[in-house]
């Protein structure tokens, strides 16, 4: 009898979890018949204040116009995104259109992969720009750099495959109220002298009110945003002289393979006081910021403890939307050339920002829905679609003649300086690894110029190895799989349409082929033979 | 590491495979041939392993078949060197015949050895290139066996040591390739060639002006390559040459962000060519 009773009350509970279950699953997962005949699906990392509400915004408009069609949005954190897109692009069941980046490391293979070319498309108008000035502009000629950073990292040089929705600049961000009660004034700094000189008046300021304020807010994320922008500057002349292929800019490989030959390193005078400057800015964070991450240098900033941070434009409408107090976003002031520390290797400004367009969305080969997938990749890049992401998302936009909000007008950068720079802590995963480890030596408390430098030209050449290793062996992975796709290309050539589609497919892919092998040979001979040590 | 999930029937469903053969066998019917344009589509798609399914495993005289299951094999990832090996085997027996076939297994048997083995060959994927373009030196895969052989020549033998004996034997090759767009190719990786081994820069020049009066270089080296020869003649002092590609760069890509500093080098030209007039820039 007694068992019988316990039997029931064990029933009833798992009775009673299924049902909690089956409600669970009845009203928080998709209909079991979807309200359209199609369903596509976005996927990106943007997950910070602004994007996903201007995507939202964009799919709101694209569904009244396009009834069959669904579009949901995925949000995938930076942290896993990796991993999710590898994942579900290897199981087939990876959303319609996906956003991918070049220096994702470990996924540089996944473009050749699994997406899909939109050359062709781009050579057409975007329908969606019917009635507008871009009505019959190609629709690559419609982005504001023709898509140069999709061409930049394509894997078939010739084919493009991604489309993007915004231009990021870095900025430094003022909490303007503090900066009148700090300084007594509205200017803002105009050189990286005027800059030093308001930190002074901060410190004075503490001490009169009480109240501890940084000129900085501090976070080892910011501190590596600045070095980079920091040795961008300084290492302009140095860059010219080791540019031999007069491309007047430099590719990570040739950055490496100059070091590998010796013609720089960390001790250089450049790059030393790159250094520097980072140093003399960084006495205005607060102690110990290098075991913080940018959510506590957000945080320092919100709170009223930093008069300035420095971040990209993609953390600006956080900012504006969390901050009690007026943001403005001022291009950091460049040290000029009467600068004691700078002054010596500065060759010019350098260009801080715009001009490359980012946030590339890919159209996944696997699609069940390609022509939709790649119809709502039209909208949203159109004159409407990224007039309704710019206003919903704060964020600039990728595409011309769309109008800016006065509140963003100051993230875009005029082209008015030099774009040869390369910032030296991230030419290479293993390169900004030793960079970011050892940063404690230059910004410790017991840290040096001198002892960053020694340390970094110890590890360095093993680190530029491997990066350039990782960098011929991920190469490698693609050029051996076009082999197989040219032939078959071959195979299918002919003098039907799609069989001329084919032969042109091939011919392409063949000239892509040669530029990236012959560039990864001489990586393999660079190894093989360059010093400065193994 | 990658993996696609194979395609295969439930396991269950393998009780009927003799049933259906007996069948088969019966009705009079051989087993369905494979279904080849769109087995080379789905490689043309990189999906290998899908192709090896659409392609069978039966034994079959069908040279077609072969190469193109020995091809699928060649991006079927995981790839083994045993994998390799074989596909080289199948190759190298294609390559017998005399049909565009036979060039195109022979093409692919070299690139086994150059770039798909973990321990690659040079020096036999350079003999099979000269080889293929010995026999049939007017075919589009001999022609673009011998672009490769340059590469070969240029970065990956050890011989001959002197960089410009290396330049030299790889552009002995030009002359044997009559296709213009790999014509194209091979200029342009001279020039290549001439600046990672710091050559003269008036013979990187030709190579690189060569490329570009073929025209249509893709992607972002068709940029690149303008910006190239701007910058090299303006080194190497030929203004004229210079300035016409510089302000060639400004008309074709006005947007790109080293506009600003092709303007600068603009005005540096003409302050080259005041001064050489005697007059002020």
């Amino acid at each position: 009898m007694r068992f019988a009773k316990r039997g029931w009350i064990g029933l009833g509970i798992i009775i009673g979890g299924y049902l909690v279950a089956a409600g669970w699953v009845w009203t928080h997962s998709a209909p079991l018949i979807p309200d359209r005949p199609v369903t596509i699906r976005i996927a990106h990392w943007q997950v910070e204040a602004g994007p996903p509400d201007g995507m939202d915004a964009v799919i709101k408009r694209y569904e009244q116009l396009n009834p069959r069609v669904r579009v949901l949005q995925q949000l995938i954190p930076g942290i896993v995104y990796k991993q999710w897109m590898r994942t579900n692009l290897a199981s087939g069941s990876g959303a319609d259109i996906i956003e991918w980046g070049a220096w994702l490391e470990g996924v540089r293979d996944v473009p050749a992969r699994y997406f899909e070319p939109v050359t062709e498309a781009l050579g057409q108008p975007n329908p969606y720009n019917k009635g507008t000035v871009l009505e019959k502009t190609p629709w690559q000629k419609t982005f504001k750099d023709n898509l140069q950073g999709s061409r930049n990292d394509s894997p078939d040089p010739g084919q493009i495959f991604g489309v993007t929705m915004t231009e990021c600049s870095v900025r430094l961000f003022c909490n303007r109220q503090l900066l009148r009660e700090a300084t007594g004034s509205e200017h803002v700094p105009q050189t990286f002298d005027e800059m030093r000189k308001i930190f002074l008046q901060l410190d004075a300021y503490s001490q009169r009110t009480g109240h501890r304020v940084m000129g900085i807010a501090g976070a080892k994320d910011n501190a590596e945003w600045l070095l980079q922008y920091l040795l961008m500057d300084t290492t302009l002349g140095l860059n010219f002289s080791i540019d031999d292929s007069g491309m007047l800019s430099m590719y990570n490989r040739q950055v490496l393979a100059a070091y590998l030959d010796g013609r720089w390193n960390w001790s250089r005078p450049e790059v030393r006081a790159g250094l520097e400057l980072l140093r003399d800015v960084g006495r205005h964070m607060k102690p110990g910021f290098l075991q913080l991450q940018r959510d506590e240098a957000t945080r320092e900033f919100l709170a009223g403890d930093a008069l300035f941070i420095f971040t990209g434009t993609w953390d600006a409408t956080s900012l504006k939307r969390l901050a009690s107090f007026e943001v403005g976003a001022l291009r950091f002031p460049q040290p000029a050339k009467d600068d004691p520390i700078a002054g010596p290797y500065l060759i010019g400004r350098f260009q801080d920002g715009g001009g490359v367009t980012a946030m590339a969305m890919h159209l996944t080969k696997n699609s069940a829905h390609k022509a939709e997938a790649l119809d709502f990749m039209r909208f949203m890049t159109s004159l409407e679609g990224q007039q309704l992401f710019t206003d919903g998302s704060g964020w600039l936009p990728a595409t011309l003649e769309v109008k800016i909000p006065p509140a963003i007008q100051s993230f875009v950068s005029p082209l008015d300086g030099y774009t040869m720079c390369q910032p030296y802590s991230i030419i290479g995963s293993t390169v900004t690894m030793e960079f970011e480890r050892n940063l404690h030596l230059l910004l410790g408390q017991n840290g040096s110029v001198d002892r960053y430098v020694a340390e970094l030209d110890r590890v360095m050449p093993a680190a530029v190895r491997a990066d350039l290793q990782t960098e011929v062996s991920s190469t490698l992975i693609t050029l051996r799989a076009q082999d197989a796709r040219m032939i078959a290309q071959a195979r299918l050539s002919g003098p039907t349409q799609e069989g001329i589609y084919h032969a042109g497919q091939r011919a392409l892919m063949e000239s892509g082929q040669t530029l990236a092998e012959a560039t990864t040979m001489q990586m393999m001979r660079q190894l093989k033979t360059a010093g400065p040590a193994e | 590491m990658l993996t696609v999930p194979r395609v295969t029937p439930l396991p269950y469903l393998r009780c009927l495979y003799p049933l259906i053969l007996l069948l088969s066998a019966l009705s009079g019917r051989a087993a369905p041939a494979p279904d080849l344009p769109t087995a080379w589509n789905d490689i043309a798609d990189s999906k290998a392993k899908l192709a090896l399914v659409k392609l069978g495993r039966a034994d079959t005289s069908d040279r077609a078949v072969q190469l193109a299951r020995a091809t699928a094999s060649l991006d079927d990832q995981p790839v083994s060197d045993g994998d390799l090996r074989r596909a080289e085997a199948t190759f190298a027996q294609l390559a017998q015949g005399h049909d565009e076939l036979a060039e195109q297994a022979a093409y692919l048997q070299a690139r086994v050895w150059q770039i798909h083995l973990a321990q690659p060959d040079y020096a036999r994927a350079a003999e099979l290139y000269r080889a293929l373009a010995e026999r049939n030196p007017r075919s589009h895969w001999a022609q673009l066996g011998l672009v490769k052989l340059a590469l070969v020549q240029l970065y990956a033998l050890p011989d001959p040591a002197d960089p410009a004996a290396r330049l030299a034997g790889a552009a002995a090759l030009l002359s044997r390739v009559t296709e213009p767009t790999l014509q194209r190719d091979l200029q342009l990786q001279l020039g290549q060639a001439g600046i990672f081994y710091k050559q003269p820069l008036p013979s990187i020049i030709a190579h690189l002006v060569a490329a570009d009066r073929i025209g249509g270089t893709p992607g972002a080296a068709g940029e690149d390559l303008i910006l190239q020869i701007g910058e090299l003649s303006l080194r190497a002092g030929d203004y004229a040459t210079s300035r016409a590609y510089f302000e060639r760069y400004l008309r074709d890509y006005e947007v790109n962000p080293r506009c600003f500093t092709v303007k600068e080098k603009l005005q540096q030209i003409a302050a080259h060519e005041a001064a050489a007039k005697g007059g002020r820039p």
